[in-house]
């Protein structure tokens, strides 16, 4: 019986920390955090799903960085946690590839220009960034409802030439040295380079095409044969090619395109 | 209460006591480190607290030393769950009388909602998994994405409130490191068998 008590009190300790958290959370959120854009409440439309998936996912407003995390940025952090630097992260949460184009662990270097977004950095790296930062990653219903915006409204698809603009970055080669972040053309909620700069990690992206094999007989699809049969729209072939890209990750991998961004929570004023 | 069952758990935590104090400034699990030892590949740098079916806290990290088998899985899961726990059974059985005994079988819910305490003590109690050898957890969903992305499990919550989710059987050495995976649901038995046995020595 101690023990539960234990846990009980332990509880209530954590509920009055919660308490308190949300309290200074809702009086900062009067100001929009630094460098972040408020994505308003709606709904994401997943462009693979099961038969047991919603058609939509309610999405809750939340603040999302404006732009992706920077090597200057993540030399800030890398600088306050040894742990996160190259030639110390443990290989369980980063491979070989972790930050291999920077000029050493606190010299980003010539391929690595401080404004250029962060690359070749691993999921838990990401997230100890974020959690550091006092953010999040973004859910992959967050990034896909920001990403979803045109220029001039919430539903880049309405929009002329928008489609043909976001799959003209796929056929793009990656850069060798990247251009610096945030000179996209901000989308309608003032968000920058989500489509047409690096590829962000998200902190579901192991959500990303489960072939239904958990809860019936009929789900042992083929990977590919399963998501393509199940995809809703052709029109959301970037979004599918998304999901296929999330899927092909693992958590430790440090990828010369991928990078992330931060996200935070609107707290309900 | 049981105090002798009781005993490895305190001992146990006696010792991540004293390393707890090392806490570090980033709020994630995986930034703070298990004690100073524990291998650079090992799964148990993983500090984030767990509630086993008896309530009590548990880190994977005090199964240090001893060779574990470990699925993640949801109590409601009407098909694919009972062929795992099936599967870690015979993996048990088929192992020498020392290893079967050294061994423990871990089970992590991703069901953070349903998968109350009472929830894995009913489980145990339904599937019959002893209380020395099988090990039933819950935890707050921050925590489960995390040990799934370093086992390599991927999962998605539905509408119904079930779970896709990859059948993955993960052995651990007594370091803590992934030694074998076994993917799906039929087959393999013997090879995770024969790489926990392999790793036990």
């Amino acid at each position: 019986m101690s023990d539960r008590t234990n846990i009980l009190n332990r509880w209530r300790w954590l509920g009055l920390a919660a308490a308190g958290l949300l309290l200074a959370v809702g009086s900062a959120a009067a100001d929009p955090p630094p460098g972040m854009a408020l994505i308003a409440a709606g709904t994401y439309t997943p462009v693979v799903r099961d038969q047991d998936d919603a058609a939509s996912v309610a999405v809750a407003a939340f603040w999302l960085d404006a732009r992706p995390v920077t090597n200057g940025e993540f030399l800030a952090f890398v600088r306050v946690l040894p742990r996160w630097r190259r030639s110390q992260v443990p290989p369980l949460f980063a491979d070989g590839q972790y930050l291999t184009h920077w000029a050493g662990d606190l010299d980003p270097g010539p391929q690595a220009p401080l404004d250029a977004p962060v690359v070749r950095v691993s999921w838990f790296a990401a997230r100890a960034y974020a959690a550091w930062a006092g953010k999040r990653l973004p859910t992959t219903a967050e990034w896909e409802r920001a990403a979803g915006a045109g220029f001039h409204g919430a539903d880049g698809k309405a929009e002329p030439g928008f489609a043909a603009q976001v799959l003209g970055w796929f056929a793009a080669p990656t850069p060798a040295v990247f251009p610096a972040a945030g000179s996209g053309r901000p989308n309608f909620y003032g968000v920058r380079d989500l489509l047409d700069l690096v590829w962000e990690w998200v902190d579901d992206f192991n959500s990303a095409m489960v072939t239904g094999d958990s809860r019936g007989a009929g789900g042992n699809g083929l990977f590919c044969g399963g998501a393509a049969a199940s995809a809703r729209d052709p029109a959301d072939y970037a979004a599918f090619m998304r999901a296929g890209y999330r899927s092909s990750l693992r958590a430790n991998y440090a990828v010369a395109n991928l990078g992330f961004r931060c996200a935070r929570d609107a707290a309900a004023n | 209460m049981n105090m002798l069952r009781l005993l490895p758990w305190l001992t146990a935590s006696l010792l991540a006591t004293g390393a707890s104090g090392r806490a570090a400034d980033c709020g994630c699990a995986a930034a703070r480190s298990a004690p100073a030892a524990v291998s650079d590949r090992s799964v148990y740098q993983l500090d984030a607290a767990w509630t086993t079916d008896g309530g009590r806290p548990f880190k994977l990290g005090e199964l240090r030393g001893r060779p574990v088998v470990l699925a993640m899985f949801f109590t409601s899961c009407g098909y694919a769950c009972p062929r795992i726990v099936e599967a870690m059974k015979e993996i048990r059985q088929s192992l020498p009388p020392v290893a079967r005994d050294r061994a423990r079988f871990v089970l992590v819910s991703f069901d953070d909602e349903r998968d109350t305490v009472a929830a894995l003590q009913a489980y145990r109690e339904v599937h019959e998994l002893d209380a020395q050898s099988w090990i039933l957890v819950r935890g707050e969903p921050g925590q489960v994405r995390e040990l799934a992305a370093v086992l390599g499990v991927s999962y998605k919550k539905n509408a119904l409130g079930q779970f896709s989710h990859s059948n993955l059987i993960t052995i651990l050495n007594g370091e803590g490191e992934i030694v074998h995976q076994r993917a799906g649901l039929g087959g393999g038995l013997a090879e995770a068998a024969r790489a926990l046995i392999a790793s036990a020595h």
